[in-house]
């Protein structure tokens, strides 16, 4: 493997790894959180040797015992992250350091019965809002100040709802195991979504995630299981803007670049890590993903293809966190994202 | 089987006790053992005494797997990326495949390596028992370790003329770092005072002699307060010609034993004329380097272990040993030190006789395969299994039947099982055989996995398995009462018959509540709805249901009217579609036209039957029909 790639192998498989944002915008820490092991848990690094450049090692800081598979994990804020459960429950976790100087995982809030005991697979946040959204067909909208839920809509949907990203503050966007893509607004009282659209025609294609443009909140990516990624302008969504077709197998997480958006990253489960990057010379910046001609993206492949799936990615600046089935995570350094 | 082998466990219930037991093989590594009291014909037939009120318990008892320990299981998923990259090789079969194999092989060592790395600094830490256990593990991997570097380059190493003396002291000193470290120490000038006043000096100097580390040798001889005397010159000088057989040197086999015969004698005579004998640890040095049986006597317990002693003795006696020679020089140092016997030395003597010996030796390590499957999969694609085997054909087996294991004992974790797959995937045909039987067994506790289930089914082509997944999800969705869930998985288990089932249950839900649940999905049916006949006539009806609700009837009675026509009508839904139909009937507007009509009145004298049991609809149903009729006809005369 390339100079730049750290791999550390933990001994559990990783479903979601997240840096731990810090006020510089230069995190050193990141969380991991597993799935189907015996016993799961919530992980905390830290890594150390960035500026030298020697062999980066992650170590361990705390660990949380979590119950039942870890099914999506944020950080809302540097000191508390958000975690669900395919057991149905939703966690607020804080991190402290105690008297004696230790950094500490312990839950703030436990949101019980947020899914009737249904996995929850997914959930957004808007500032101190989240969106939750599972198995059994519901939205529930929470406020990490208040244990009682804010808003519930029972039955939002028929199928499974796979993901979910806010819009607006009140407008929620939610992803169907049927393929349906959901628009609601959270200020009107009847429990209907006020716009839906298909990802992909006619076929059942499960959606499987959802990423934002961190600043044109319209413009909307939809990962799905056959491997493609549509990108949506939702200002007039009866057409995608550009159909991304590189994985072979299903996309587990697609994510903007949050300081330069112009570059898209995602995941597979064929294990496979791409960099969309929407700048050519002479394209202007940030218009490349609203026009549909494919020639104006290149797509770099990040890391040799894994055998197993990789299940996570989250970048900050050039460096990009992946975990995967395989037990391991690895640090991209030096992602080519400012030339 | 020898009987000391077999181990005993106790199950602690009386019952079990009392009535004997039986087993069955649940899945992957667990048995379930419970009370059992064989009855045949010759039994009486009365109920079983054992039918007390005592409650009867299952026992499921676990082969415990090491390879699952945490620490270890590093080794296990780093291996399995490397075994199918090999696999891959292996199949494009490129011009440098031998080589590809050989780094195959180190990258192995190198896992093996930071395995064992990793257990040291863990050992560390640990207390009690899971020390003890964390000990035994760095004993067994150290083993593996030493073994496979062995293997590695008695059989897949490609050297040049089997000459592989300096691989084999590469390979001890490897193993016994000792005297490279102390030498290092004592280079590095930390010390204090003349170096040979340390007590460890010429014990250094011996160990990096028999090493065949000459260059430190003659290092530390420098560093000596009489270094600059003339018999220490000597020596410098005579371990300086010493020379050493490289194929790559452009000296023959011939050419090389021809000057090493006279270097030999030319140092014999001047060990004769007692040229060293006022140092007598520089003699002892002299004597060693040509060969003296004392003088190696007087060494020999300096060695840790008989491998060590072997490989630095051919290098002063046998410099151009061939690998296949080996055999008999280990047994001959064997006896020599008088070695008992441990595993790591009969697995290391099995190797260098090149006997098959080795396949059952390495087999009985207690690690549960990793080794013997990874080794041996190695060594087939080296083409050294069928050196051992009489055929292809056998060695082939062989492999097949280490990769089964190994791929099963995976499979059967809860969290490992993709990896068992991966295995499995590369001992054709069993192998997929065993995927299929493995597959459905995976425990499934939410949608993401049984996605995955059924994706690594599809992979293989078993569709059949993954339809079946989703039936199985559609089921428990329905028994959570999410029938829209339901039917997306119906539709995804192509289950004609399971799709038809849900669709009755929408119908049946309206029939009873007037309410169509999951209108959300039913509107985006699409072409989904052709899954089954009952689908189609959900999808047609959702579509009848909201025109007629959107007050669009004129579009609502065509639909109706191609509903009635199609015949997918279920027998329980006629009525509520007439009782529709007779609003439409009724309608101020004229909404069908005669034929319509027509088509209506022979779906009701057809279906009579069914309307039976609703005498009071019938003659509403009739009636409407004639009055919109005699409407249409009217109508239809006037304008046509």
């Amino acid at each position: 493997m390339g100079r730049n790639i750290h791999c550390t192998y933990i001994s559990e498989k990783i479903n979601k790894i997240r840096w731990r944002p810090n006020p510089f915008n230069d995190p050193k820490q990141f969380v991991t959180g597993s799935w189907d092991n015996d016993e799961n848990h919530i992980r905390l690094w830290e890594v150390k040797g960035f500026e030298e450049d020697t062999d980066i090692n992650p170590f361990e800081i705390n660990v949380l015992p979590f119950d039942g598979d870890v099914t999506e994990l944020k950080c809302v804020n540097p000191d508390y992250l958000i975690a669900t459960s395919n057991e149905g429950k939703v966690y607020l976790i804080k991190i402290a350091t105690n008297i004696t100087e230790e950094i500490c995982l312990s839950h703030e809030i436990v949101w019980d019965d947020a899914h009737q005991g249904m996995p929850c697979t997914s959930f957004a946040v808007y500032d101190k809002d989240i969106a939750t959204v599972g198995e059994d067909g519901r939205i529930n909208l929470l406020s990490i100040m208040n244990k009682a839920p804010t808003r519930v809509i029972d039955d939002a949907d028929s199928c499974t709802v796979n993901c979910v990203e806010f819009l607006k503050f009140n407008e929620l966007i939610t992803g169907n195991s049927r393929g349906q893509m959901k628009i609601w607004d959270l200020r009107a009282d009847e429990e209907k979504a006020s716009q839906i659209f298909m990802l992909s025609g006619d076929s059942i294609v499960a959606a499987t995630c959802l990423a934002q443009h961190p600043t044109q909140r319209h413009l909307t990516a939809a990962g799905d299981e056959h491997g493609s990624i549509t990108l949506w302008d939702l200002r007039q969504n009866t057409y995608p803007l550009n159909v991304m077709t590189s994985h072979t197998e299903s996309v587990t997480e697609v994510q903007f670049h949050p300081d330069r958006p112009e570059h898209i990253f995602s995941c597979g489960q064929a294990g496979d890590v791409f960099h969309w990057s929407g700048i050519k010379q002479g394209a202007c910046e940030e218009s490349a993903w609203y026009t549909s001609t494919t020639n104006k993206y290149d797509i770099f492949m990040l890391m040799p293809q894994l055998h197993t799936t990789i299940n996570s990615i989250d970048l900050n600046r050039d460096r990009l966190l992946c975990g995967s089935d395989n037990e391991a995570m690895y640090m991209i350094e030096g992602v080519n994202i400012y030339s | 089987m020898e009987d000391e082998n077999l181990k005993t466990f106790l199950i602690p219930n009386d019952l079990c006790k009392s009535a004997g037991i039986a087993g069955t093989w649940m899945s992957g590594n667990k048995i379930g053992v419970f009370p059992y009291h064989n009855i045949n014909h010759s039994s009486k037939d009365a109920p079983s005494q054992y039918t007390k009120n005592v409650p009867s318990s299952v026992f499921h008892v676990k082969h415990e797997v090491v390879l699952f320990h945490p620490i270890l299981r590093r080794l296990v998923t780093e291996s399995m990326g490397i075994f199918l990259n090999l696999q891959t090789v292996v199949e494009n079969k490129p011009s440098d495949y031998k080589q590809h194999l050989q780094q195959f092989s180190v990258q192995y060592r190198s896992v093996i390596r930071a395995s064992l790395e990793n257990l040291r600094d863990e050992v560390l830490r640990a207390t009690g028992e899971e020390r003890e256990t964390l000990q035994n593990f760095i004993t067994i991997f150290y083993s593996v370790e030493c073994i496979w570097h062995l293997c590695e380059i008695l059989y897949i190493e490609n050297i040049p003329g089997h000459v592989v003396i300096k691989h084999l002291l590469e390979w001890v000193r490897f193993h016994f770092p000792k005297y490279e470290r102390k030498a290092a120490f004592l280079l590095s000038g930390e010390s204090i005072g003349s170096l040979e006043s340390r007590q460890d000096y010429w014990e250094t100097v011996i160990g990096c002699l028999l090493q065949g580390r000459v260059e430190v040798v003659r290092a530390l001889l420098s560093c000596h307060s009489a270094a600059n005397s003339t018999h220490f010159k000597l020596a410098d000088q005579i371990l300086k010609s010493m020379p050493t057989y490289g194929v790559y040197e452009g000296v023959s086999v011939q050419e090389f034993n021809l000057r090493w015969k006279h270097w030999l004698v030319d140092t014999q005579s001047k060990i004769d004329s007692k040229l060293f004998i006022s140092e007598k640890n520089l003699h002892l040095m002299m004597r060693l380097i040509v060969g003296e049986e004392m003088a190696w006597s007087e060494v020999q317990s300096q060695c840790e272990a008989w491998y060590e002693l072997l490989a630095a003795w051919l290098f002063y006696t046998e410099p151009t040993v061939k690998s296949f020679e080996l055999g008999a020089f280990a047994k001959r140092c064997i006896s020599r030190m008088g070695t008992r016997m441990h595993h790591l030395d009969r697995v290391l003597l099995a190797a260098m006789e090149g006997d098959v010996q080795i396949i059952k030796e390495i087999q009985h390590m207690t690690e549960n395969g990793w080794f013997v499957t990874h080794l041996m999969d190695l060594l087939y694609h080296c083409e050294q299994l069928e050196k051992w085997q009489t055929d292809k054909e056998d060695s082939l087996k062989l492999r097949h039947s280490f990769v089964f294991e190994y791929g099963n004992t995976l499979a059967g974790h809860k969290s490992l099982w993709q990896l068992g797959l991966n295995y499995l995937d590369h001992c054709f045909p069993d192998g997929l055989a065993a995927i299929e039987l493995l597959l459905p067994r995976v425990p499934i506790n939410d949608e993401s996995k049984a996605h995955r289930v059924i994706q690594e089914a599809q992979k293989r082509g078993l569709s059949h398995i993954a339809h079946s997944v989703a039936k199985i999800e559609g089921l428990k969705s329905l028994r959570n009462d999410r029938m829209g869930n339901a039917l997306v998985w119906a539709l995804r288990s192509q289950d004609s018959n399971f799709a038809s089932f849900l669709a009755d249950k929408f119908l049946k839900k309206y029939v009873d509540t007037g309410i169509l649940p999951n209108v959300d999905l039913l509107s985006y049916l699409g072409s989904c709805m052709m899954a089954s006949d009952r689908l189609i006539f959900l999808g047609k009806y959702y579509q009848f249901n909201k025109l007629h609700k959107d007050k669009s009837y004129r579009e609502a009675a065509k639909a109706l009217v191609s509903l009635i026509a199609s015949k997918f009508t279920p027998k329980f839904f006629w009525s509520t579609l007439l009782s529709e139909a007779l609003t439409l009937l009724e309608c101020d507007e004229l909404l069908l036209s005669s034929n319509d009509v027509f088509n209506l009145l022979n779906a009701v004298e057809e279906r009579l039957d069914c309307l039976c049991e609703l005498d009071e609809l019938e003659p509403l149903i009739r009636l409407g029909i004639a009055r919109n009729l005699s409407r249409a006809l009217t109508y239809e005369a006037q304008y046509t």
